[in-house]
């Protein structure tokens, strides 16, 4: 490289070192870009702070609190038709379940036991998505001892945002959905444990 | 013939199908209801929409979202029903406000951010006054000596 012309104009002398010294603009930080980045990476820590540890899987539950939707519909039982209303006053356990459910005939015993045990509480089961013709025979060869009720086209399981079988929700007694359970009960224990939110 | 008919009927004794859906409305209101149906999701099989699904709860919601369409409900009315129930969640396409707003305006504005960032350093580059100050040494070489030549023969001049 030619040695660089004496300093006349101070362009000159700048335009001249910048081939030894690191250029002049180098130490200058950029604030607003580091700025704008770590909103960008808090952001999407933040965001990931939050869905980490949540099931992905798992149906938003958003009638909590909320009344429980009201139906009439034919009982399977015995003839006539039963709505939640006349349950007014007393807590209701409403349990989703089907024939062709595994889970649901697992808990199936707990269930006639804890009627038998809360007389107080109105126990109710709802068929879902099955025949008729099923129910009936299931329920001649089980014996469950609740009132049970055929829902034809699901409505009321798709009203309470059920989001498969067995499920099951817990209703206080002025009508509103406590909580639902999503699992069957494993043993009475466990129903006693649920249940006794709504007793009070 | 007869026995094999017998043999079938005997085996298929519990085994009954569970029900069948619901017969489909007029033309008109059952496109409707397919295309509802499409934009919401199914609360078991979770990424596919209950028009797509053929599992029971698919079919029990879309049951419910025909029910509405008799029933006279607008498109938002029956994506609100399924809203309260299931959550933002069951929208197959999160909705163009609040804050899933950012969802659909969030891409369009990082390409138009990317499109002024490149806009911005192309015009700053072509402008003749600023030459590549960062070029290395030996592709900045002989421009230097022609520029530094120039400015000295002018600087002559006066």
């Amino acid at each position: 490289m030619t040695p660089a012309p004496p300093p006349r104009r101070k362009t000159l002398s700048t335009r001249g070192n910048a081939s030894v010294s690191p250029p002049p603009n180098a130490p200058r930080v950029n604030v607003v870009g580091i700025v704008v980045a770590l909103l960008v990476i808090g952001g999407l820590v933040f965001i990931m702070a939050r869905a980490f540890g949540t099931d992905p899987h798992s149906v938003p539950f958003m009638l909590k609190g909320k009344p429980a939707p009201a139906f009439t519909v034919k009982r399977l039982d015995q003839p006539g038709e039963v709505s939640l209303a006349q349950f007014k006053g007393r807590p209701v356990v409403l349990n989703f379940w089907a024939t062709w459910c595994g889970p649901c005939k697992y808990e199936q015993p707990i269930l006639d036991l804890a009627s038998q045990t809360y007389k107080d509480v109105a126990f109710v089961g709802i068929v879902f998505e099955d025949t008729e013709a099923n129910t009936r025979r299931y329920l001649a060869e089980t014996g469950t001892p609740y009132i049970h009720l055929y829902d034809p086209k699901s409505t009321i399981a798709v009203d309470f945002g059920v989001s498969g079988v067995p499920e099951t929700y817990f209703i206080n007694r002025e009508g509103i959905i406590v909580k639902k359970v999503i699992a069957p009960f494993n043993s009475p224990e466990e129903f006693d444990k649920e249940i006794a939110e709504i007793l009070q | 013939m007869i026995q094999a008919l017998l043999i079938s009927i005997v085996l298929a004794q519990g085994y009954a199908p569970p029900r069948q859906g619901q017969d489909p409305l007029d033309a008109e209101r059952e496109a409707r209801v397919q295309r509802i149906g499409k934009l919401l999701r199914c609360a078991v099989c979770q990424g596919v929409s209950i028009a797509d699904s053929p599992a029971s709860m698919a079919r029990a919601q879309l049951d419910k979202v025909r029910e509405l369409v008799v029933e006279g409900k607008s498109d938002d009315e029956i994506f609100d029903y399924f809203v309260a129930r299931y959550g933002e969640w069951a929208l197959m396409e999160p909705r163009k406000s609040g804050v899933t707003l950012g969802l659909w305006v969030g891409p369009l504005l990082l390409l138009a951010i990317g499109i002024f960032l490149v806009w911005m350093n192309t015009s700053k580059n072509a402008a003749p006054a600023q030459p590549a100050v960062v070029a290395s040494p030996e592709t900045e070489k002989p421009a230097e000596d022609e520029y530094l030549a120039k400015v000295r023969a002018d600087l002559e001049k006066q």
